[in-house]
């Protein structure tokens, strides 16, 4: 019995030494942490817009997220999308409910500032006032519509999809039109040196420049990518005069229609991606029309 | 017992050498396949296992004398778990870069037993400088098991060296994959010990 409890007592002692070390740890570091993970996604959607070093942003672009929500209630479901409106000088936000068929349900003020609409606890708090039971709500994705002057530049769509081990969680970026701006994968767990290539220029830039029309076919094919073609996707390695302006035009017009060429010895992790980007993109262009046919009929003035 | 006490120096070379821990101790063997797979990849699972290694190796050395002895593994793993969250998030704070590339590594050297092993042996038993010594002799040895076995699966799996395309193409793509992981392994195990029959030999005649 004795034993029992020095026993008990060494281990709570040790665990709470280690437990006030790790929170220690935490709090000191959570904020630098939020930060890095904010700027890392923030320079990928930068760049998948075509801004960078030598073609800086311009200073009033503005990524505006637009949160989409599964409403239900009752045995009747909705979709809820949380859209940043235009109120005077202030942001506001308000949850447009839309049925299934794509027809304007109801609208609803949210009350929460553009600062805390990031978070994703405080978005629910202030959603479950406007959504009370018995409604129930489940978040679904947010996507990002990036703007300037009043104009929209592009969307952007941090997404996962899944991949051949796990879920691989990637932006894609569209330009109104909906044409494929890029690809940039975040994360996976695909094995090094066949799917990790994934990550790699010569596949993702592929997508670059796809048009909607083609990428509603968009297929994977087992041919070998040729030489030019893959110096070409390797923009980060390009040298002075390696491409005159011509040839440029000239590889982008080839292979402007062209499917995507697999990884070698890695299909399913390609062909995973592929469908990947084909799917969230034909989803959210569906999507964004419907949307945006609502918002224009019920003259919800939204700030993109 | 005429058991001869180490000197600093000698617990430190035995880590890298003659007690290496993947080559002569066989721990650690699912990082050792699973992760060798670069040189990169060596280098930053070493580095990352080198700090654990000493942190925890001094805590216990320090606190050795109030340990319960019934519940002593409890103990250390509640120390490495508590300095790979601490590495873990100090990194994910301040060196991004670093972070991006390892994060996944540093998680799991949770469940490394070349660290719990060497509590167990040594630094519950020795003071806090030949724990320390000892931690960062072993946390160097494996650092360089993992970096030889990643040069060796880089070159004929990949064709590259730190990323460096050296051959232009790729001889045996098998060697990136998990199972030549044993079979680098092995080969490299009996290439030290090999080494290290001749270096006896030579002593002797």
């Amino acid at each position: 019995m004795n034993q029992i409890i020095k026993i008990t007592f060494a281990l709570t002692i040790s665990c709470v030494i280690a437990a006030s070390a790790m929170g220690l740890a935490y709090t000191m570091t959570a904020k630098a942490k939020k930060h890095n993970h904010h700027m890392n996604v923030y320079n990928a959607m930068i760049g998948l817009l075509g801004f960078g070093e030598d073609n800086p942003a311009p200073s009033d672009l503005k990524f505006l997220n637009v949160y989409r929500y599964i409403v239900e209630d009752g045995d009747k479901k909705f979709l809820g999308y949380m859209v940043p409106v235009e109120k005077g000088t202030e942001e506001a936000y308000e949850m447009v409910l839309i049925d299934l068929e794509g027809n304007f349900v109801e609208k609803l003020e949210v009350p929460i500032s553009a600062e805390k609409a990031e978070e994703a606890q405080d978005r629910a708090k202030a959603l479950q006032k406007v959504l009370a039971a018995p409604k129930i709500f489940a978040y679904a994705d947010a996507s990002v519509i990036a703007t300037s002057g009043g104009k929209r530049l592009g969307y952007v769509l941090p997404r996962k999809f899944p991949g051949f081990r796990t879920f691989i969680h990637g932006i894609v970026a569209m330009d109104p039109k909906f044409e494929l701006l890029g690809l940039e994968i975040m994360e996976h767990e695909e094995d090094a040196g066949l799917g990790k290539e994934i990550e790699q220029e010569y596949f993702r830039n592929q997508f670059k420049g796809k048009s909607y029309e083609k990428l509603k076919t968009l297929e994977v094919v087992k041919k070998p990518l040729p030489v030019e073609y893959k110096k070409y996707l390797e923009k980060s390695k390009w040298e002075e005069g390696m491409f005159t302006e011509e040839q440029i035009a000239e590889i982008r017009k080839q292979y402007k229609d062209a499917d995507i060429y697999a990884i070698t010895a890695s299909t399913i992790s390609s062909k995973a991606v592929t469908d990947g980007v084909k799917n969230v993109a034909k989803k959210f262009a569906y999507r964004i029309d419907k949307l945006d046919s609502v918002l224009k009929k019920e003259k919800i003035h939204a700030a993109f | 017992m005429a058991i001869k006490e180490k000197t600093n120096k000698q617990l430190f070379v035995d880590g890298i050498l003659k007690e290496n821990p993947i080559f002569k101790l066989a721990l650690s063997m699912c990082p050792a396949v699973g992760i060798s797979t670069s040189v990169m990849n060596g280098i930053l699972l070493g580095t990352a296992v080198l700090f654990v290694q000493v942190c925890s190796s001094c805590t216990i050395s320090l606190v050795r004398n109030y340990i319960h002895p019934k519940i002593r593994i409890p103990t250390y793993t509640l120390t490495i778990a508590t300095w790979v969250t601490v590495i873990d998030l100090v990194l994910a704070a301040y060196v991004p870069v670093a972070y991006k590339a390892m994060g996944l590594f540093v998680r799991l050297i949770v469940a490394f037993a070349i660290i719990t092993m060497r509590l167990e042996m040594f630094a519950c038993k020795n003071p806090l400088p030949k724990s320390f010594w000892d931690g960062f002799g072993m946390g160097l040895g494996f650092m360089f098991a993992m970096m030889t076995l990643g040069f060796v699966r880089e070159l004929l799996g990949s064709g590259m060296i730190m990323g460096y395309d050296v051959l232009g193409f790729k001889p045996l793509l098998y060697f990136v994959l998990p199972c030549a992981g044993f079979v680098t392994v092995g080969l490299m195990m009996g290439f030290f010990n090999w080494i290290e029959v001749v270096y006896e030999r030579r002593k002797k005649g």
